[in-house]
């Protein structure tokens, strides 16, 4: 990579935070006019026990849309539902906690990787894939609840959701910071989230350099399947319940929050920190709008709103820079 | 022109047997379906006793099939030109909604069930507007639109429930039937899709489409209106939605704010059953039908096997996978 495309890719990385950031302030400012009593030290940390959950898909959800090749995960949401519905499952059949929460990991990541694989091997466009497998993953977390919400965690098990640590709750410092580190560290600075970029941004120069498309592609899918693993642990341990219906709307909210943040739908561009930020900014407005007793679905109205007008802009600010390219 | 060995032998091949037709035949993927159709209904009808053949349950089924089948009319043709629209599960709600709001208002029937397909057109022309002139791609402009026009149903019902839906609705779509077995609903749904079919297979203008699917720029460069053709259809997705939210409605008469949720999954599967191409420039609107066709049949054998009902999406995710890997095996002898 030339300096001068690191360069011009750094300046557009600024931009893209530039306006999350913005977007953060606005967030911020408009909590404070509508519920200045939502921005206590307390309730901040609330915050982030919401947005934990669904900021773990959302980073899944850019790893495979960095991946390019029309990568799309429309079913994290269902393996949310249908991995704590099987750690539960298997509590219920006296399996000990932490073995079921480990069995659960690998099984979250077995779906994710059964993804990658129909999309890899058997070259069945992701969006095609996933559409299937959320019908599938869902129904089946419905087949093995029998439809019920399952409690059947020891209390121990509710530390990991509701119990702090450093003042913080406790999934958000022992989870979601060292994950959000190591995914950062994944995408910037490992092989992977190189080959991962090289493959969205153009899959032939990848294959000629020697990288393995497919094997890359792959883990991406596997990768997103763990997170959604951890979030159901998480999740079932916040609520104390397993939910066959959890995760309904995870689906599309995590693609949301991905491409609010700055990863590009056709892949190669994003990064975590962009995610990151846009997961911090959708889960304040919900936060916001649930302390203000405004329903939830409104603030998911604006949340469709903003995402539109972002990409607006996004796309408006690329016109602009490449007419500028050619200008000079 | 001469006619070449090729086609000579072909024809030859033709009037010797039924499997040659077959394989000449343009529409083997829809003839695989209907068979399909075919197997599945006499296998159900025999293990549930004749059940499923009931008149109440066939124009059960046909009705199904109206409500997902004529919004599969605009989005095969709108994923042929390798766009998508999840918002219709969004539009098909409001469409009940403003229904629901209007007629408990006191307004008429016909000028309730009007500003509903007015609002729903809206909604359309609004996904087509940031797509053809935003340049905002399909997927993220109706991702977006999906919430905001949910949100828009939860601020119209105030939260509740409304039941009180013009009797019209229900008695001349739903109970008002063809010889005990073919609901209107049915019939004005085959109506839509017969003029769909026929105006994309024979109408130039509509031929586009096809161009745009398999390569936007190239179709854009031999003069294809390409920002018109995509502008109307996603207009036609947003009325066809509010059809389907009507029927919805005719169906079950009662509006909940989470009316039409996921129903937009629903009808790409009925597409993607029938056969069209995810990444554009293929597919049929005969064959998205037959697909929701046999997606009801099989939902309803579910139910006719005493099969739990939670194994009907089970279901519908397979056989989302299995027919697309069929589709993709026989695109590869082509």
């Amino acid at each position: 990579m030339s300096d001068l495309k690191k360069q011009s890719w750094m300046t557009s990385t600024a931009e893209q935070y530039g306006m999350l950031i913005a977007m953060l302030v606005l967030v911020l400012l408009f909590t404070a006019g509508v519920a200045p009593g939502a921005l206590s030290v307390t309730n901040l940390a609330t915050m982030t026990t919401v947005g934990v959950e669904i900021g773990l898909l959302a980073f899944g959800e850019t790893l495979v849309i960095l991946g390019g090749g029309g990568g799309i995960e429309l079913s994290v949401g269902s393996n949310l539902a249908l991995t704590q519905i099987l750690i539960a499952v298997m509590v219920q059949h006296h399996v000990a906690m932490l073995p079921a929460a480990l069995f659960g990991l690998i099984i979250a990541g077995a779906l994710g990787s059964l993804n990658g694989l129909l999309i890899v091997v058997a070259r069945i466009p992701a969006i095609i894939v996933t559409l299937g497998t959320l019908y599938a993953y869902s129904g089946l977390a419905l087949v093995f609840s029998n439809g019920v919400n399952l409690s059947v965690f020891p209390n121990s098990f509710n530390t990991i959701g509701q119990g702090s640590a450093l003042g913080l709750p406790f999934q958000f410092l022992v989870f979601y910071i060292p994950v959000a580190l190591i995914m950062w560290y994944i995408t910037t600075k490992a092989v992977f989230g190189y080959q991962l970029r090289l493959v969205g941004t153009n899959e032939k120069a990848a294959r000629f350099s020697g990288i393995n498309v497919g094997w890359v592609r792959f883990r991406a899918y596997m990768l997103t399947g763990l997170l959604c693993g951890l979030a159901a642990i998480i999740q079932s341990s916040r609520f104390a319940t397993a939910r066959p219906d959890a995760g309904a709307t995870d689906n599309l909210n995590a693609i949301a929050i991905a491409v609010l943040g700055g990863t590009y739908i056709f892949g190669g561009r994003g990064t975590i920190i962009g995610t990151a930020l846009a997961t911090a900014v959708v889960t304040m407005l919900s936060f916001t709008f649930g302390y203000a007793n405004i329903n939830s679905v409104i603030e998911t109205g604006t949340v469709g709103a903003v995402l539109i007008i972002a990409i607006y802009g996004q796309t408006l600010l690329q016109d602009l820079l490449k007419r500028r390219g050619r200008e000079t | 022109m001469t006619e070449s060995l090729a086609d000579v032998e072909q024809a030859k091949a033709t009037r010797r047997s039924p499997v040659a037709w077959f394989r000449a035949s343009s529409f083997q993927y829809e003839l695989i379906l209907a068979a399909l159709i075919v197997v599945v209904a006499v296998g159900v009808g025999i293990v549930s006793h004749g059940l499923f053949w009931r008149a109440a349950n066939i124009s059960q089924i046909l009705v199904d099939v109206a409500i997902t089948g004529v919004p599969a009319i605009a989005m095969t043709l709108v994923m042929i030109t390798a766009g998508i629209d999840v918002s219709i599960g969004s539009l098909a709600g409001l469409a009940a909604a403003v229904v629901g709001v209007t007629f408990e208002n006191g307004w008429p029937t016909s000028l309730a069930i009007l500003m509903a397909l007015v609002a729903t057109t809206f909604g359309g022309l609004l996904n087509a507007f940031i797509i053809t002139r935003g340049k905002v791609p399909p997927i993220i402009t109706t991702l977006g639109t999906l919430s905001i026009w949910r949100a828009v149903v939860y601020a119209l019902l105030g939260g509740s429930w409304i039941s009180t839906i013009p009797p019209f609705l229900v008695n001349t779509l739903v109970l008002a039937k063809i010889g005990r077995y073919i609901p209107y609903a049915f019939l004005g749904a085959v109506l839509l899709v017969i003029v769909g079919a026929w105006a994309s297979r024979t109408r130039p203008s509509f031929r586009g489409i096809f161009a745009i699917g398999n390569n936007e720029e190239a179709a854009s460069i031999q003069g294809i209106p390409v920002r018109k053709l995509k502008f109307f259809l996603y207009t036609a997705m947003g009325l066809l939605a509010g059809v389907a939210g009507l029927l919805m409605l005719a169906q079950s008469p009662v509006v909940q704010p989470t009316a039409g949720t996921g129903f937009e999954l629903q009808v790409i599967a009925a597409v993607v059953v029938g056969g069209t191409r995810i990444q554009g420039g293929k597919g049929s609107i005969i064959g998205s039908v037959l697909g929701a066709i046999l997606v009801e049949v099989v939902q309803d054998a579910v139910i006719m096997f005493h099969i739990q009902s939670f194994w009907q999406s089970v279901v519908l995710g397979g056989m989302i996978l299995v027919s697309v890997l069929i589709g993709m095996r026989g695109r590869r002898q082509e």
